[in-house]
């Protein structure tokens, strides 16, 4: 049988998809929509801070079938909004104002027992973790099963839940699992299995494929825009990511603390967004593969939303601000094909976009370029590159784990060799698994290869280290000069001590400084970093500092030793898109600077493009590709890195589609 | 299945390990191991009696042998549960003595235990179901104030109002002089009538700890994503609460509600003493203050070994009950 032939339960007309070339943005005369937001206002009141407003007078509207982006930095307020319009927001959230209407039935007003029988028939979502969205104790039929059984959907339902899986690429012997027996892809399309089993009209996907793999990624969206065409759900889609947000949705709305500050058909966003903040989220994406690649980013953070602030709340970080930008607050108005929130572009005095920057190259004036990151530059000839510091030659790392009597191994490295030279960056590119993080063990000496070798050689001296042989006292002398910057600036930080504190202590250990000395030299480290000036930082606990600010902290340690390696493993990864092209345009600086020989672990191809000197791509543990950046991902020879680009989300295509 | 038998491994090893501990700690020391053992045990400045080795001597079985000699015994007597004579139940042995106690003991507090286990496991439950309502005010604050007072003031004020003001129940001891021990309706309507008062001063403090950690497991429970995604499938309240809250929230609490059951044969002193209860706990009390080392050494033994079964029981369960435990240890 047809999984999705009309319910009994409600005689909803199949719906056409809609076509991205009919007239979108404004409100829609005609066409009913099926879902209303109208003024709606979300605060966070606890009890020990002060009242932070996280959605404020929020209206949009969602057609049958249309597939809408909500696009944003994180804090502004975009799981919140999602969390209200699901009804799924508790104390110290409410909803402080305005109505979310479904298919003309009020949410906001709606008891319990009435929402239960509207949820997931006809709203239904994905979160973004989805480790945690299932429950660890149920095997996976279970969850199926309980979804059908409150809906009272009782025959077939077995077929079903075969059929819902096909549709998500999934292997009907997942029902027997448990939650954690999955890969993280696997579990986010038991999600949204799980989100489409009762064919709701409205799915709302918070984030669904941030942290996972660009391979990974690229399949669960492929997946969703089939299906999507098929079956005609309508979607709400948020994230910070604009490329995914992009390429997937017919229209498009920015959201920047708590407001609506643009909506507007995707195409139209990508050839000439109105608003500054959307030009500077688009700013801060190019495409690899360009021959010029350059990037900006939005200086700041986000407002913080328990102070009441007068005018625009751009305002801080806007580069066409006026005067009466501080003073007189914009409103959400019409313009063509769209809505804007922004004095400026209302009047029609934002200037366009540069002449010649066709896609790939959005950079709009205004927002500061990444300097010292364009790459296009020639690369400096071999010779005015120093001696390596570092080699690793040949190297194999095998795993044995013994499960009973078995013994079983795996090569997480396979035969790489690799050179690391003062001044300059090699990035180590491949999804997760591919052994890039064993390199960097092998490389920091805390793992010996099971065969190669890994030789060091100080920039000051001739001898060399043999790495994979050093043990005690030794290993601890060379790890001095090889420092870690890690992806999570959250926990790499104790959050009892503060910033002074964790930079004193290499200080102490590797310098032997003492008294005020340690201080003096610790607000050096921090200026270098950019953090200035240092004096407002020294005494600050980690959780005063935003993501960026942290990344730069842990930057800073690890320059404390004045190592003459320092590793990267994805240390942007775990930071907005709009303020990676600083901390990217910072490691470069420091790189050259310094004469710092960097490793970048990253599975990003656009930050391994816009930082590194070289790509080694790596697959399974075998080095796939190796060469100069500009020609290893501009013209990729192996087909697993053709794969990688190809996986990057492309807001680009959508300018290419017709409309 | 491996996780389980990887459990009971472990178990019979620590078990094996904490049974020749105490074989080899009083023979490690220097000179005469019964002497050891009593001069251990009565502190140092004190004389040793020469009685008391003799009993410790007798307990420990054939010293004269070669060490693996003795403990081939020590193993056959510890197997045939056969630790000497008591010393100050002579001529009763302390296999004897053990057994005498046990019962009362086991019936009293494994049985309050379990009632308190449950009753605070569902009381957390209806709090942290009906959270921050008055239910959950009435039942977390009552049980924070509970848990503030002393037991052995609770227990003297039991006594004091029900057996010596209102004399409705006898005031100590397992039951009355009258009454020969065995297995008579008599006998039995007698014992239980001497444990009303123990048992209800530990029923009222035995749930504290159970009610406040299954609330707060719960409500954490309950604040995560899979229950906020279970919200929004539309599941009802109450598989909600009971699959995403309860179920998990109960996890932690099972560990630590075997471990407490294990501690039964050792931790019920006061309660022994406070209402002179013929269990365990009283009669290690007596086996200290008269220096009967023999019986000492059973009875510590037998808690050890309590709590090793009980940490077995409790990783039994936690596997049966939390699937990741099993498969993270079988990796
Ligand atoms: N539990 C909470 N208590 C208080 N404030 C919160 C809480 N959760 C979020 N906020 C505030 O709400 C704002 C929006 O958060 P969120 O909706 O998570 O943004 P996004 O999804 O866009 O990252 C943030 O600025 C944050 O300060
Ligand atoms: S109103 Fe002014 S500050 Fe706000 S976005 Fe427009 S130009 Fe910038
Ligand atoms: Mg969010």
């Amino acid at each position: 049988m047809n999984l999705f032939q009309p319910e009994p339960r409600g005689a909803h007309t199949p719906r056409p998809t809609l076509r991205s070339d009919e007239p979108q943005g404004e409100v829609e005369k005609g066409s009913m929509a099926l879902l209303e937001v109208e003024n709606l206002s979300v605060t966070y009141a606890p009890r020990d801070a002060p009242v932070t407003r996280a959605v404020q007078d929020v209206s949009f509207r969602i057609r049958e079938g249309e597939f809408v982006g909500l696009l944003g930095e994180s804090g502004c307020g975009k799981s919140t909004l999602g969390n209200g319009i699901l009804r799924l927001l508790s104390p110290p959230a409410r909803i402080s104002g305005g109505r979310v209407v479904l298919d003309g039935v009020d949410l906001t007003g709606a008891d319990e027992e009435r929402l239960r029988g509207l949820r997931w028939t006809n709203l239904s979502t994905v979160f973004q973790s989805s480790m945690n969205s299932l429950n660890p104790v149920l095997r996976i039929e279970a969850q199926f099963a309980e979804t059908f059984a409150a809906h009272r959907v009782g025959e077939e339902v077995g077929a079903r839940v075969v059929e819902l899986l096909r549709m998500v690429s999934l292997d009907p012997g997942v029902l027997r699992a448990y939650p954690h027996e999955l890969s993280g892809g696997m579990r986010q399309r038991v999600a949204l299995a799980l989100a489409l089993a009762l064919r709701p009209r409205l799915v709302l996907l918070d984030e669904p494929t941030t942290g996972l793999d660009v391979v990974v990624q690229r399949n669960i969206l492929d997946r969703l825009a089939t299906l999507r065409h098929e079956l005609g759900f309508a979607v709400l889609f948020i994230s910070h990511d604009l490329g995914t947000v992009l390429e997937m949705a017919d229209r498009v709305m920015v959201m920047y603390a708590g407001e609506i500050v643009e909506d507007r058909p995707a195409p139209d966003l990508v050839r000439e967004a109105q608003h500054p903040y959307t030009r500077g989220l688009l700013g801060s994406y190019a495409d690899p593969r360009s021959a010029e690649v350059r990037v900006s980013y939005i200086p700041g953070r986000p407002p913080d939303l328990s102070v009441e602030q007068p005018g625009c709340r751009f305002t801080p970080r806007c580069p066409y601000a006026e005067d009466a930008c501080g003073q007189r607050r914009p409103e959400l108005r019409p313009d063509d094909g769209g809505l804007v929130r922004c004095l400026v572009a209302q009047d029609g005095r934002l200037p366009r976009t540069p002449a010649g920057a066709g896609p790939g190259l959005p950079v709009f004036v205004g927002f500061p370029a990444a300097a010292g990151l364009d790459r296009s530059a020639d690369p400096p000839p071999e010779q005015a590159v120093g001696d390596p510091v570092l080699l690793v030659d040949d190297v194999t790392k095998r795993y044995t784990t013994r499960r009973g009597l078995r013994t079983t191994s795996v090569d997480a490295v396979r035969g790489v060799s690799l050179a690391l030279r003062p001044g300059r960056v090699t990035a180590l590119v491949g999804q997760s698994g591919s052994g890039k993080t064993t390199i960097a063990r092998l490389v920091t000496g805390v793992e010996r290869p099971t065969s190669g070798q890994v030789r060091f050689t100080a920039a000051d001296s001739t001898t060399e280290v043999r790495v994979d042989r050093l043990r005690g006292r030794a290993l601890r002398d060379y790890r001095r000069h090889v420092q870690m910057i890690f992806q999570d600036p959250f926990s790499a930080l104790n959050p009892t001590r503060t910033v002074g504190y964790a930079l004193s202590r290499p200080l102490v250990n590797y310098h032997g400084l003492r008294g005020p000395a340690v201080r003096e030299r610790a607000a050096e480290l921090l200026e270098s970093v950019g953090l200035a000036p240092a004096g407002q930082f020294l005494d600050k606990l980690p959780h005063q500092l935003s993501g960026g600010q942290r990344q730069r902290v842990v930057t800073a340690r690890a320059l404390a030793p004045e190592p003459e390696i320092l590793i990267a493993d994805e240390p942007v990864s775990m930071l907005d898109v709009s303020i990676r092209a600083e901390i990217l345009e910072l490691l470069g600086k420091l790189v050259r600077t310094r004469r710092l020989a960097m490793l970048y672990i990253t599975h990003d191809l656009l930050s391994a493009r816009l930082l590194a000197d070289e790509v080694l791509v790596l697959n399974h543990g075998d080095l796939v590709e190796q060469g100069p950046t500009l020609e290893v991902v501009g013209a990729a020879r192996d087909d697993y890195t053709r794969l990688l680009l190809d996986s990057i989300p492309n807001p680009f295509s959508a300018a290419r589609r017709p409309g | 299945m491996l996780y389980f038998v990887r459990r009971f491994a472990f178990f019979v090893a620590t078990l094996w390990a904490a049974v020749t501990l105490n074989f080899l700690i009083p023979r490690l020391q220097p000179g005469d191991p019964a002497e050891a053992i009593v001069s251990r045990l009565a502190g140092r400045n004190e004389a040793i009696d020469p009685a008391q080795v003799r009993a410790v001597r007798i307990m420990l079985g054939a010293p004269d042998g070669s060490l693996l000699e003795q403990y081939v015994q020590y193993l056959g007597a510890v197997a045939r549960g056969d630790f000497g004579v008591s010393y100050s139940y002579f001529p009763y042995s302390v296999t004897h003595m053990i057994g005498q106690t046990l019962l009362w003991t086991v019936i009293l507090v494994g049985v309050t235990q379990v009632i308190s286990f449950v009753v605070g496991t569902l009381l957390g439950t209806w709090a942290a179901y009906r959270r921050n309502s008055r239910v959950d005010s009435i039942i977390t604050l009552g049980s924070t104030f509970l848990g503030t007072l002393p037991f052995f003031w609770l227990a003297l004020l039991l006594i004091y109002v029900f057996a010596i003001t209102l004399r409705w129940f006898p005031e100590r001891g397992g039951y009355g002089g009258g009454s020969t021990p065995g297995w008579s309706w008599l006998f039995v309507s007698d014992a239980i009538q001497h444990s009303v008062l123990p048992a209800t001063a530990l029923l009222i403090t035995g749930p504290i700890g159970w009610i406040i950690g299954m609330r707060n497991n719960m409500v954490q429970s309950l604040g995560e994503d899979h229950a906020r995604l279970a919200l929004a499938r539309g599941l009802p309240r109450r598989r909600i609460a009971l699959t995403y809250g309860a179920r998990l929230a109960i996890l932690p609490n099972v560990t630590g509600f075997a471990i407490a059951l294990g501690g039964i044969l050792g931790g019920t002193v006061l309660v022994e003493s406070v209402f002179n209860y013929p269990g365990m706990g009283r009669l290690l009390l007596e086996a200290v203050s008269n220096r009967d080392f023999p019986l000492m050494q059973a009875i510590f033994l037998f808690t050890t070994i309590g709590v090793l079964v009980a940490n077995f029981l409790a990783d039994v369960l936690y596997g049966v009950l939390d699937p990741r435990v099993r498969r993270a240890e079988s990796t």
